[in-house]
């Protein structure tokens, strides 16, 4: 018995609380291949029997996992075929016989050596996805060796009692044997918040944290805890007090979820009848799904450089046209906004003549890039523009800092429009075209690229970055990224009102448009579409509905007239937790922000 | 076996083709080639810059290590070598039903 009340504190990858006893997950990662040699006839015999049985077992063990899978959650099943066939590959089957026949070795290390031999085989292949496929081989390879141990038949949790799941790590595998099990919520030491298992724990809706470094030696078999997948905290051994209060926000919790993501599809309108652009950021077509699940108005940031990156060569015309096209006609009658190209020289070397950069922030990307490269640029201007006559598409331009840049892109764009009339090739001839404000110096010449531009979309992650001269991913500065510090309020102040006297829409595209705590000041900027993750969108709906336009102004008008980012942030959290005291707690757990 | 090129075999087909689809040869394109392989009576040989894999076999195939763009050769012997090369340049001319 652990002693009372014990806190401890992982990455929180689900969201949800949950109450149960813990099992903890013995490590076949720990499972040593023994060795030893075989000397005789039957010896030989009797290893071939052991490993073939090891086989058939994990053989019929898969098969009845994926059945049982298949009734509730059929996308799951595929990987559990994948570790059925390389059960039975060469390589990890007729290798490991051929070793106990001809090297008179035990079946462990036959296994071993034949798992090793693929380890070095994948350690040589280029294409991370492909190459991350050894985790299954490897998954299949601890499968077999513990069922070769006889101490375990794999790890397997069937229970008839409750559990939440306690181990090292978990593989996807495991993770979607959960679904429709006895398993409340899980726990591993590994992992982070985009790790495929916590991907997958959301997707099934399964409360997990992750991250939390010894859980497997801290956390007593058979032990009581509350896991709170909306912090990330496990409480060890809780009294009645604790278990008394999570239980309540437990529930509230429940309520919470269900009435925001009930009426996520319904238009986020505030109480005095405004009505806000809710959207989506996406990067590939099939992201399109997930904006729709979450009830997306449309796609306010569709990035382009996946096709870019993922090859060794450029993609062609009819590649790109192939992917926008798909999604517009998904979204349709729905807007979907394109960004053109956000990417630096750096990432081309291989194929283009240029030297790593000091300083890639500042360096030769996005617009800069294709205005330099403009056979690139036009081959992403004749697709974009191609699959404009499929639904409601607009263009935007990254990192604009003159006006004479996106006087250039325009014209651009205007030839390959040219182009394509030319050749009778349909496209939308009122294809609105925006600037992207991320730069201050864009901030500055607002009014005058508001004449420009057809709309303004403003990259908050870049903005803020520039404007604060802060690197996020730098950890001794990081704290001092701020994105209500009182200059960048000023700068989207700026903005939007440049917007309004030109008439054109101010829309907003960085990870700041999908926190809960800067909506109400955001709205009473005035900012006109917010596009964010998808799974922010139901509880960024909810927080709009709640609100006074009137309300809100108020609040950005007292924001702006504060002069330290402490008092902004302090001044907007006080409100949320007096105005909406659940979304305050529970709001940016279940829109994926920590 | 995963291996070196084999100037022995004689092959009744060879084709040029390439990975089209966006994954590459991900887990379950292999597991598509497996699957129409074993339906042929065909030796088929997927070939890339002179390393070769058994179409039959899910981790040579995954280790060939080919994402989109890759140039392949599809070599094929045996009674049926002609039609099984056919449906095998078909599954890659229709991306692997990658939408």
């Amino acid at each position: 018995m652990s002693e009372q009340n014990r806190i401890l504190k992982g990455i929180p990858a689900s969201p949800g609380i949950v109450i149960g006893r813990a099992r903890v997950l013995s490590d076949l990662g720990d499972f040593r291949a023994s060795y030893r040699l075989l000397f005789t006839e039957e010896e030989k015999i009797a290893e071939i029997k052991r490993f073939e049985s090891a086989v058939d077992q994990a053989h019929a063990d898969l098969t009845r996992l994926k059945e049982k899978i298949a009734a509730e959650f059929p996308e799951h099943t595929h990987l559990l075929e994948l570790h059925l066939l390389i059960l039975k590959d060469q390589m990890l089957y007729d290798e490991p016989l051929r070793f106990i026949k001809e090297s008179n070795l035990n079946a462990e290390w036959a296994l071993y050596r034949a798992f090793e031999r693929v380890r070095e085989l994948f350690n040589r292949i280029e294409d991370p996805y492909i190459k991350g496929r050894i985790q299954d081989v490897e998954s299949v390879y601890r499968r077999l060796l513990g069922n070769l141990s006889g101490k375990s038949s794999g790890r397997y949790y069937y229970s008839s009692e409750p559990l939440i799941l306690v181990a090292r790590d978990l593989s996807p595998a495991e993770t979607s044997q959960m679904a429709g099990s006895k398993v409340l919520g899980f726990i591993t030491e590994r992992g982070g918040k985009t790790s495929h298992t916590a991907i997958m724990a959301q997707s099934l809706e399964i409360p997990a944290v992750v991250g939390l470094d010894n859980a497997t030696r801290e956390i007593i078999p058979g032990d009581e805890l509350i896991l709170d997948g909306l912090t990330g905290r496990v409480i060890l051994s809780p009294g009645n007090g604790v278990i008394k209060k999570y239980r309540a926000r437990k529930q509230e919790f429940e309520a919470f979820k269900d009435a925001v993501t009930r009426s996520s599809s319904a238009p986020a309108v505030t109480l005095d009848g405004h009505p806000v652009q809710v959207l989506a950021n996406i990067e590939l077509p099939e992201e399109v799904q997930l904006a729709q699940k979450y009830g997306a108005d449309g796609v306010g940031l569709y990035r382009t450089e996946f096709l870019y990156m993922r090859q060794p060569r450029m993609p062609t015309e009819a590649e790109l046209f192939e992917d926008y096209r798909r999604v517009v006609e998904a979204m349709q009658p729905r807007q979907v906004t394109i960004r053109t190209l956000d990417i630096g020289g750096d990432k081309f070397i291989s194929r283009l003549e240029y030297a790593p950069e000091m300083n890639p922030a500042l360096g030769l990307r996005a617009i800069r890039f294709c205005l330099r490269e403009q056979e690139i640029f036009r081959t992403q201007l004749r697709a974009i523009l191609r699959a404009s006559a499929f639904g409601q598409v607009r263009i935007m331009f990254p990192l604009i800092s003159s006006v004479q840049e996106m006087r250039t892109a325009r014209e651009l764009l205007q030839a390959a429009a040219q182009e394509l009339a030319e050749q009778d090739i349909p496209f939308d001839p009122n294809l609105p075209v925006g600037a992207m404000i991320e730069v201050p110096a864009a901030v500055t010449l607002c009014r005058v690229l508001a004449r420009e531009a057809d709309f303004f979309s403003i990259g908050t992650n870049d903005l803020i970055q520039y404007a604060l001269a802060i690197d996020r991913g730098n950890k001794m500065v990081a704290s001092m990224y701020q994105p209500l510090h009182p200059a960048v309020m000023h700068m989207i102040q700026q903005v939007v009102a440049a917007g309004r006297e030109a008439g054109i829409p101010v829309a907003m595209c960085g990870e700041m448009a999908g926190d809960p705590l800067h909506i109400p000041i955001l709205l009473g900027l005035g900012v006109d579409e917010l596009s964010m993750n998808a799974m922010a969108i139901p509880v960024i709906k909810s927080v709009i509905r709640q609100f006074n336009l009137d309300e809100a102004r108020e609040m950005a008008a007292k924001a702006l007239d504060m002069v330290t980012v402490e008092e902004i942030n302090d001044f907007a959290s006080q409100k949320m937790s007096e105005r909406f005291p659940e979304i305050f707690r529970f709001g940016s757990a279940l829109a994926g922000i920590q | 076996m995963h291996g070196k090129h084999q100037e022995s075999e004689p092959y009744e087909v060879e084709w040029e083709i390439w990975v089209e689809n966006r994954l590459g040869i991900h887990a379950r394109p292999a597991a598509q080639i497996m699957n129409l392989a074993a339906q042929f009576d065909a030796t088929l040989i997927l070939e890339k810059d002179g390393l070769q894999a058994n179409t039959r076999e899910l981790l040579a195939l995954l280790a060939l290590d080919c994402p989109q763009g890759t140039r392949l050769v599809i070599k094929a012997s045996g009674a049926e070598a002609w039609q099984a090369a056919q449906a095998l340049a078909g599954l890659f001319a229709r991306k692997f039903g990658e939408t």
